[in-house]
């Protein structure tokens, strides 16, 4: 297994520190491009929430090689440990909810971890998604969590968490409260969000990583070089889980109410998935990427559209038949073909020519079945 | 003592602006929906045609469920909105001003909703159906202060405990007690307070189902002195209920309360009537089975069923001498097929509730109202629509009459509809101002 790719393949150097310089730069001007055009930050910034939820999936999936289809467990775990902190206990600082919200979701991580650590392929997907349909189950079920009508996140229900008493600086500068709360929030997420990238990269790095490549490729090989398989897995499971219960807690922190449908349903476990395929499973950012592009297709699309499950169903399709490697991980294969035709325009001709007659042969064969269909002979 | 002068506009001499909104506000002005130029005095008062109001649209939006089971509702609230706007368009607007209204699926995202409609910069949203999302919402509401009208989302306890001092948060829809109460009140005139000695319930296991049980039981046991037998909770949007049927019938209570709705109410019924537990019980009343209206058939309304119709149904009052209630139920049905319920009202007014105390605002103000001058203004507020008067008490929680009867099938609607139909003042259903619905029945 190559090294993990910070975003795209072999880029010079320069490139890729201008392409990082790039990103941090429009993470960074979010909130000012969301007030100059027609972008929704909070919808961006949930996306990338659920970006870094799906970073720490991408982490056994292209690593380890194991799909889990349970994910959001952690997500929801995080979220719920921010709100029963905030609910039950009136804790209105948002880093200890968030630090309560990561403590739930390792403790959560690390039991679920020791016990799919042994398992592989469908066995490990369908474990991890019945553990996260029993949290779920579980969750609906109590009085304790409020069932389905979920916890706040304020402390008396009604006060926003501080942040660190910067959302109140801005305030006291001039900023409207909730507009100077989401724009600290944001950057602690976008902080928080570098940090982990960062993090996830020394990790794939490291022998650590290493073993766990070889552990995708062949457990039974890395058994036989001294990785202790089962337990790497397990640790390698239960960071997978920390990812989820970071993002979770700023989840929480964000919506300020958390139900379990949207933080603990399978369905979303596999949207997270969706999430680091769309974006790229061979690349590091990717899953943020991905992350941000589903969660803006699925909160807006509502909006503008009537079948918009449809659309995300036609994305999904778009992204397995012409980008199966990702929206990012497409990137330098997309960024070659142009290169190529720009120095020999006479590719985009072909092109031109391959999808007309691919066009014309479709026309052709729905011709010949209508045909058949009506007159009973071709 | 010295005598106080006003020493600008907006010092009126001890009454800050806000209070003096209040109390023009609270002044029960009958306002009738028959379009927005004719809402507040005589047709001939046209002192918001010199009002300084903005040509634009206003731009408003409704988070109400418009697909999958709770759809049955959700729609029937959209219809009712839609209505509403349509008729203050066709009448020339709110103080001049169309409504645009724009509708989306309230699903599980709420506050995501309600942020992404501010962000929008709607001058005014309308929903949701959900209690938890109402719930959920509130603190959002008065955080970001665009006035919104719950539709729905009827838990008791929000404004009487959760959030008694919202500013921009409403309800339209009259609170649970009041529908539980009018059960209670039902099931004591069909039967007589001597021959309930049992009661039971199936109910939704979530806030509202929970809120309409517990003061169900309080109301009855005050009332007969019954004792419970068995209460279950499916899940919303259960498959099946045949266990707690089986239940019932093991306990053979006098009477079963039933908050169950949309899908849920539909499948209680077949399963109640496949599994004989209209021979166990001699009552079932529930508060808004009638929100199923146009997808129940003949042989389920079949039995001892009551049913509330919240703050509306369709026949009540008498619709003959105003046009604009007259002509509701075959509008509705030429335009949208149904038979408006409870539901097509929660919407109707939540908007009906909105634009009267908009043009209220015009009138006083002479120019356009600020959010919090609309809020002020939607405390105390009273207003007509087609179900009857409606007033905003000032704890933020609409009051109209509650509406239960008997179960019945119209060939002729080829729907569900109400027979004997009961009218409960809203006075008899719910506490006095300022009063907490439990203490309130603890009293009785």
């Amino acid at each position: 297994m190559s090294r993990a790719r910070l975003s795209t393949g072999n880029l010079p150097t320069v490139v890729r520190v201008v392409l990082v310089v790039l990103g941090l730069g429009v993470l960074l001007a979010v909130p000012d491009l969301a007030r100059v055009t027609p972008l929704s930050f909070a919808t961006i910034h949930k996306g990338l929430l659920f970006g870094l939820a799906a970073v720490g999936l991408n982490l056994l999936l292209r690593h380890t090689e194991l799909v889990s289809f349970g994910h959001v467990a952690f997500f929801g775990t995080g979220a719920y440990g921010a709100a029963v902190l905030a609910t039950y206990y009136e804790v209105s600082s948002g880093l200890v909810l968030l630090a309560g919200a990561v403590l739930a979701a390792t403790a959560v991580a690390l039991v679920v971890g020791y016990l799919v650590a042994g398992h592989l392929d469908i066995y490990f997907a369908l474990l991890t998604l019945a553990f996260n349909q029993v949290l779920f189950a579980f969750v609906v079920q109590s009085s304790f969590f409020n069932s389905t009508d979920g916890l706040s996140v304020r402390a008396g229900g009604v006060d926003r968490p501080s942040l660190l008493g910067l959302d109140q600086l801005l305030v006291s500068a001039g900023l409207d409260p909730v507009q100077a709360y989401n724009y600290v929030l944001y950057y602690l997420t976008v902080a928080i969000l570098v940090v982990m990238v960062l993090v996830t990269w020394k990790l794939v790095n490291s022998p650590f990583g290493r073993a766990l490549d070889a552990i995708g490729q062949d457990r039974t090989r890395a058994r036989f070089i001294g990785i202790p398989v089962e337990r790497y897995v397990w640790i390698a499971f239960t960071i997978s889980g920390i990812y989820g219960g970071i993002a979770g807690g700023l989840f929480a922190l964000l919506q300020l109410h958390v139900r379990p449908e949207p933080v603990l349903f399978a369905f979303v476990s596999g949207e997270i998935l969706f999430m680091a395929i769309l974006g790229g499973v061979g690349t590091l950012v990717g899953p943020v990427v991905g992350g941000v592009i589903l969660v803006y297709l699925l909160d807006l699309a509502r909006f503008y559209v009537t079948y918009y499950h449809a659309l995300t169903g036609i994305v999904l399709l778009a992204v397995v038949y012409f980008l199966p490697e990702g929206v990012l991980g497409s990137l330098p294969a997309l960024g070659a073909a142009i290169d190529r035709r720009r120095r020999d325009p006479g590719l985009v001709r072909n092109d031109v020519e391959a999808v007309v007659s691919s066009v014309r042969r479709g026309v052709h064969r729905a011709v010949t079945t209508v045909r058949i269909l009506v007159f009973g002979v071709n | 003592m010295t005598e106080r002068t006003p020493s600008s506009s907006n010092d009126t001499g001890g009454i800050d602006r806000r209070d003096a909104l209040k109390l023009v506000g609270g002044s029960t002005l009958a306002v009738a929906l028959a379009g927005c130029t004719a809402l507040i005095g005589d047709e001939s008062d046209d002192s918001t045609e010199d009002a300084d109001v903005p040509d634009e649209p206003i731009e408003a939006g409704l988070q109400t469920f418009t697909e999958g089971a709770p759809a049955v509702l959700g729609l029937q609230a959209q219809y009712g909105a839609e209505t509403a706007v349509r008729r203050i368009n066709d009448d020339g607007g709110v103080a001049g001003r169309e409504i645009d209204l724009d509708v989306v699926n309230e699903g599980d995202e709420h506050i995501q909703n309600y942020r992404r409609f501010v962000d929008e910069g709607k001058d005014v949203t309308f929903g949701p159906i959900s209690s938890g999302g109402h719930e959920a919402m509130v603190p959002e509401i008065e955080d970001r202060g665009v006035v919104n009208v719950a539709t729905d989302g009827t838990v008791t306890t929000l404004y009487e405990e959760s959030f008694p001092d919202a500013t921009y948060s409403f309800r339209f829809q009259n609170h649970d007690v009041m529908e539980a109460l009018a059960a209670v009140n039902q099931a004591v005139e069909v039967l007589g307070a001597d021959s309930i000695d049992t009661y039971a319930g199936i109910n939704p296991n979530y806030a509202f189902g929970q809120d309409e049980m517990a003061l169900f039981s309080s109301g009855i046991e005050k009332l007969t002195g019954a004792e419970e037998v068995y209460s279950g909770f499916p899940e919303l949007g259960a498959d099946d209920m045949s266990a707690h049927v089986t239940e019932v019938n093991g306990t053979e209570p006098d009477v079963v309360f039933s908050s169950c709705w949309g899908g849920d109410a539909t499948l209680l019924l077949e399963q109640a009537h496949a599994n004989g537990m209209f021979d166990s019980t001699d009552l079932l009343v529930g508060p808004v089975l009638y929100g199923s209206a146009n997808d129940l058939s003949a042989d389920l309304v079949d039995g001892p069923i009551y049913s509330g119709s919240r703050n509306f149904y369709w026949d009540e009052p008498g619709t003959d001498r105003w046009t604009p209630a007259a002509d509701l139920v075959s509008e509705v049905q030429s335009e949208y097929d149904v038979v408006p319920t409870a539901h097509f009202m929660s919407g109707y007014g939540a908007v009906t509730a909105w634009a009267t105390a908009a043009e209220k605002a015009v009138d006083i103000l002479g120019r356009w109202p600020e959010q919090d001058e609309i809020a002020a203004i939607l405390e105390g507020h009273g207003f007509f629509t087609p179900a009857g008067y409606h007033t905003i008490g000032a704890d933020h929680q609409g009051y109209s009459n509650a509406h239960f009867g008997e179960l019945g099938w119209s060939d002729e609607y080829d729907a569900a509809i109400l027979e004997n139909v009961n009218v409960f003042a809203p006075e008899d259903v719910s506490p006095p101002p300022g009063t907490v619905s439990g203490d309130w029945i603890d009293t009785w």
